[in-house]
């Protein structure tokens, strides 16, 4: 099958601006977008610089904005995308080099929302049990791989890249939920400020967007229900 | 341009028709308050003015915004305080267009042929 690939490419020793480059190649419908920028750089242009780790859809790093959408590159076939692709950085981070963006931003808020198991009781003889039913209710944010692509689908986040973002509230809500957990109130604390989880406009681009299938949006109305009516 | 779906127009759509009812909002403000240079004054010409058809169909669109802009509220606080709200935020924008274009048709056929006839 004969594609045509557009990248939109950065080099900060060379470009004052991005500028889109095109490749002309021969694929399988079967090979993944990964795959296609793989032969890209391996066959024809070296210098082409992106993340990617696992190809398999769990370690998050390789996200990208392809054919005006946020995805993984290695869970995308060419065949659902037609003859003409096209692949940008994701947005809203600062482009560091082609598709790689500066992700600390999106990390520190992440750790902005204390994403870890916080208690501080005496711990039981044995384990701290937790029914099915308690573990279910937030069964869908331990799917998060931190790919950022929720995050970067979010018009919020494109304009003010203080907002703490869906990916955190997603982390922030698999603590909260958590019936064996007790930092709920610190992290309600910094989900309340102005940066903070208000700031959400139920765009739904974060849901679309997530790899994991996980409904955040969902997820972000849970947490402000969980602010608003705290005792 | 991102290709987002319902919810992302949704959003959009919901910014852009505040702006607008704002704004009208500040116009009309100013152009009642008119009044008070008496009966026959600028009130009076302004109110003439209005009459020209690119407002007719401004006074469509406005009309359009307030009621799309009402509903989806309607819809975003179903979203915020229930917990199937979000499960069903795509039909109930297919219901909040389907309603403003209803709500639109008299608003519609009693403007368009004043329009029309140069009223
Ligand atoms: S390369 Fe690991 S998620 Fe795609």
């Amino acid at each position: 099958m004969q594609i045509t690939v557009k990248i939109k490419r950065f080099d900060p020793e060379a470009d004052t601006r991005p500028r889109w480059v095109e490749y002309q190649l021969d694929v399988d419908p079967t090979e993944r977008v990964l795959d296609v920028i793989n032969h890209i750089k391996w066959e024809l242009d070296g210098s082409l610089a992106f993340r990617r780790s696992c190809a398999h859809g769990i370690c998050g790093s390789d996200a990208m904005l392809i054919n005006g959408v946020n995805r993984l590159a290695c869970k995308v076939l060419v065949q659902d995308l037609g003859n003409r692709i096209t692949v940008e950085p994701i947005r809203g981070l600062e482009v560091k080099k082609d598709l790689i963006v500066d992700m600390e931003p999106f990390f520190d808020s992440y750790r902005a929302v204390l994403p870890y198991f916080i208690n501080d009781e005496p711990p039981p003889p044995t384990e701290r049990l937790q029914s099915p039913e308690e573990r279910a209710v937030f069964d869908e944010t331990t799917k998060c791989i931190l790919c950022a692509a929720c995050t970067t689908s979010c018009p919020v986040f494109w304009t003010n890249g203080s907002y703490v973002g869906p990916a955190s509230i997603v982390n922030a809500h698999r603590f909260i939920f958590d019936s064996r957990d007790r930092g709920t109130l610190e992290r309600l604390e910094v989900l309340n400020q102005s940066n903070g989880l208000w700031r959400c406009r139920t765009a739904y681009n974060c849901t679309e967007a997530c790899p994991r299938d996980i409904p955040v949006t969902q997820a972000i109305e849970e947490v402000r229900r969980a602010m608003l009516f705290r005792g | 341009m991102y290709r987002g779906r319902e919810g992302q127009w949704a959003f959009v759509l919901h910014r852009v028709t505040g702006v607008a009812v704002a704004l009208f909002l500040l116009l009309h403000v100013i152009d009642i308050s008119l009044v008070m240079f008496g009966p026959e004054g600028p009130f009076e010409a302004f109110l003439v003015f209005y009459h020209n058809w690119p407002f007719r169909i401004g006074l469509i669109m406005v009309i359009a915004a307030v009621v799309y802009h009402g509903l989806n509220g309607l819809r975003i606080i179903l979203m915020d305080f229930t917990t199937w709200g979000v499960r069903y935020q795509k039909h109930m924008w297919y219901g909040v267009l389907g309603l403003t274009t209803i709500i639109g048709i008299p608003v519609l056929l009693k403007v368009v042929p004043e329009i029309l006839r140069g009223a």
